[in-house]
């Protein structure tokens, strides 16, 4: 059995036949109608008019550590509050019949820091007081975009839970759990029961980061590689690659939204500075296909390093080290 | 002080009164005798029930005594679980005292500063928030004023409040908390009635300014370069040039070369003339190693450099901003970071000779 198929494996399915009867008995009185994630697609959702973004004084800030807001009952995204960290990515959390797929993990590392692993529990107990579901029966996977530290950092809040599987910190070990040998252009489905999220490779930001396209919201996830912000591209020729294969990707399928991990633009387009714990005016996080298109198109005009405004994101070309866009106010 | 001048970490500056290594003699040198010539500007000199307001003699030679023996609060991991001062003041003598922001309310963590004399006091600087609740610059002024004033004996103790720069938004924020306060005249932010008020309309900026605040009279120095209407002061009385955002231990935004080499040439030319202890600017930036800084916005910054400058750094800092003037350029020297037309965020890969180059622990 390889990897792939190992995940997607019902573990009751695995019951040798003589205890079938008796596990079918228990999870009866605990498990609900099985949701049917192939009909009526795309499941309908709703993004946030406004998603907590910090405060002006950042030890004032009372929101919640995590804004949990679910798209629909069968999705729900995190956003961590940037008075916890100016990183403040967003984390899908999907619900299958299944196991749940957790999509980066917010930038923090120790439990009594906060509590990320808290709020997941939650999440999943939620869902399955909804859906009549036992928690301890659903498994959780714990993946994210790609390799860097504002994604997984929270991974080790769970490493002592049951029924809990967590992507490696090497390239190596995210390839080896989605079963992928082929990487970028391979494409895994992974089935969360019912409900298939579709994986592939998105180099380009850095080697490691994968797309992410969920069959029920048909939402596509594009990690760091493209988001309403400084993309920091730091390898040129596979972040267009990437980006080919996005566009070539949204050609073949329906996709309702394009999803980034970060917001670091207003609504008027103006940049959010690196590290700023405040963005009162903050833009969307969702992003359209046509958006995906028109920035695919104006990459195709770049031929050299710098940033360049496509007048939905930062394209910052090979710069990150040496250039940003903030200037001093006060020259004169 | 037994230090060694051109050391660029210096463990008696460290900042932890609890290092063993934090003075050069931690208890206590006796070849220096029991009598200093100090002692009769501490406040042993006051009488502990006075029935006049005592008149304190700042007619000081050399530096008066005092020590910033503590080491500053330095934000937390997540800012929003901090829960330390949100205005954290130093006693650096009985009349001289340091306040400082909060990072975790602003990420600038301005300085800002009190001084006493025997007819009023001047803050300088205000902070960079205005909203009272999150940042009480003004209850803590008035309240170590009533205190100094119970001390001293007096009913009324008017304030000057005066900003090295009335542009700068992160030292004016606060100001607006003072409007309105008794007994207080505040310096007018605009830059034409600012050099009126200092009496500076003809001769900006070669002139000097004053403010008396009775036997300790504060000098104003027009420091342009950093502002266009930044202005430094010197206390003969601690012997302090406070310098703003002009010289600091941080990223030092030039916004005008040929203002911000003249500038440093008056204040060279005026520590030559007058004993300056240390200068001391408006924010830290500076990591405990040499040339390394905080990222803009940090808000937990457990390793910083002291606030306090030596005056050769004036002739260091002099020296560079010659060779960064009117170059798009940032350069960095082991206590501070010229930034000559770039952006606040830019980096570079130049690194000085000779400086060793440290990778500090980075704070998760």
């Amino acid at each position: 059995m390889d990897r792939r198929t190992f995940i997607a494996y019902n573990a009751m399915a695995a019951t040798p036949i003589a205890g079938a009867s008796l596990a079918q008995a228990v999870a009866a009185a605990t498990t609900g109608p099985r949701v049917d994630f192939t009909s009526n697609l795309p499941a309908s959702g709703t993004f946030p008019e406004k998603w907590i973004c910090g405060s002006s004084s950042a030890m004032d800030n009372t929101d919640p550590p995590v804004q949990v807001h679910w798209y629909n009952e069968h999705t729900a995204i995190l956003r961590q509050n940037k008075a916890y960290s100016y990183e403040a990515p967003f984390a899908p959390l999907y619900f299958g019949n299944d196991r749940v797929l957790l999509l980066d993990e917010g930038f923090v590392t120790l439990r009594n820091d906060w509590d990320q692993r808290g709020v997941v529990d939650e999440c999943i107990d939620e869902w399955c007081a909804r859906n009549g579901r036992d928690p301890a029966s659903m498994e959780l996977l714990v993946a994210f975009s790609h390799l860097h530290a504002d994604h997984y950092a929270a991974v080790n809040q769970f490493v002592d839970r049951p029924k809990t599987r967590i992507m490696g910190l090497t390239h190596e070990e995210m390839l080896g759990f989605w079963g992928m040998t082929n990487f970028p252009d391979e494409r895994v489905a992974v089935d969360l029961g019912g409900r298939e999220i579709w994986v592939w490779g998105s180099p380009g930001h850095v080697v490691s980061e994968f797309a992410y396209y969920d069959t029920y919201t048909q939402i596509l996830y594009t990690g760091d590689m493209f988001y309403r912000g400084r993309c920091y591209i730091s390898f040129w020729e596979p972040w267009f690659d990437s980006m080919k294969r996005l566009v070539e990707f949204c050609n073949q399928y329906p996709v309702t939204h394009v999803m980034g991990c970060h917001v670091e633009i207003s609504k008027t387009g103006e940049d959010y500075p690196y590290g700023v714990t405040w963005q009162p005016d903050e833009a969307p996080v969702e992003m359209t296909v046509q958006q995906l298109r028109e920035t695919y198109e104006y990459a195709k005009t770049i031929n050299e390093p710098g940033i360049y405004f496509t007048g939905v994101v930062f394209l910052c070309n090979q710069t990150r080290s040496t250039t940003t866009i903030d200037k001093n106010p006060y020259r004169y | 002080m037994a230090q060694n001048q051109n050391s660029t970490y210096n463990p008696s500056l460290s900042g932890n009164p609890q290092s063993a290594t934090s003075r050069a003699y931690p208890n206590g040198n006796p070849d220096l005798g029991y009598n200093l010539p100090g002692v009769r500007h501490t406040d042993s000199v006051v009488p502990l029930h006075p029935k006049a307001p005592v008149i304190h003699d700042y007619a000081a030679d050399g530096p008066a005594p005092g020590n910033l023996a503590f080491r500053w609060i330095y934000g937390s991991n997540i800012a929003a679980r901090n829960r330390d001062p949100r205005v954290q003041v130093v006693q650096y003598n009985e009349d001289t005292y340091v306040l400082r922001q909060n990072v975790c309310v602003h990420w600038e963590a301005p300085f800002t500063y009190l001084l006493f004399g025997n007819k009023g006091a001047l803050l300088i600087d205000t902070g960079a928030t205005g909203n009272p609740e999150h940042y009480p610059l003004r209850k803590t002024v008035d309240a170590i004023i009533e205190r100094w004033a119970y001390a001293r004996g007096r009913t009324k103790v008017p304030l000057v409040v005066a900003m090295t720069s009335g542009e700068d938004i992160a030292q004016n924020q606060g100001l607006a908390q003072f409007a309105g306060r008794p007994d207080t005249t505040i310096v007018p932010k605009p830059l034409a009635a600012m050099k009126q008020f200092y009496e500076l309309l003809n001769n900006w900026p070669s002139g000097a300014g004053k403010i008396d605040l009775g036997d300790r009279v504060i000098e104003v120095i027009p420091t342009p370069g950093a502002h266009k209407d930044g202005v430094s002061f010197y206390d003969p009385y601690c012997d302090f040039l406070f310098t703003g955002d002009l010289l600091f231990p941080g990223k030092i935004n030039i916004s005008n070369g040929g203002d911000f080499v003249a500038s440093l040439e008056r204040l060279r030319a005026f520590a030559a003339r007058n004993s300056v202890k240390w200068v001391l600017g408006g924010h830290i930036d500076m990591m405990f190693v040499p040339g390394k800084y905080y990222a803009r916005f940090a808000t937990y910054k457990p390793y910083e450099r002291v606030l306090e400058m030596e005056p050769h750094l004036i002739d260091e800092a002099l020296q560079y901003a010659r060779e960064v003037k009117g170059k798009e350029t940032m350069l960095i020297r082991p206590d501070f970071v010229l930034m000559n037309g770039v952006s606040p965020d830019a980096r570079t890969r130049e690194w000085p000779a000779g400086v060793p180059n440290i990778d500090a622990p980075r704070p998760f």
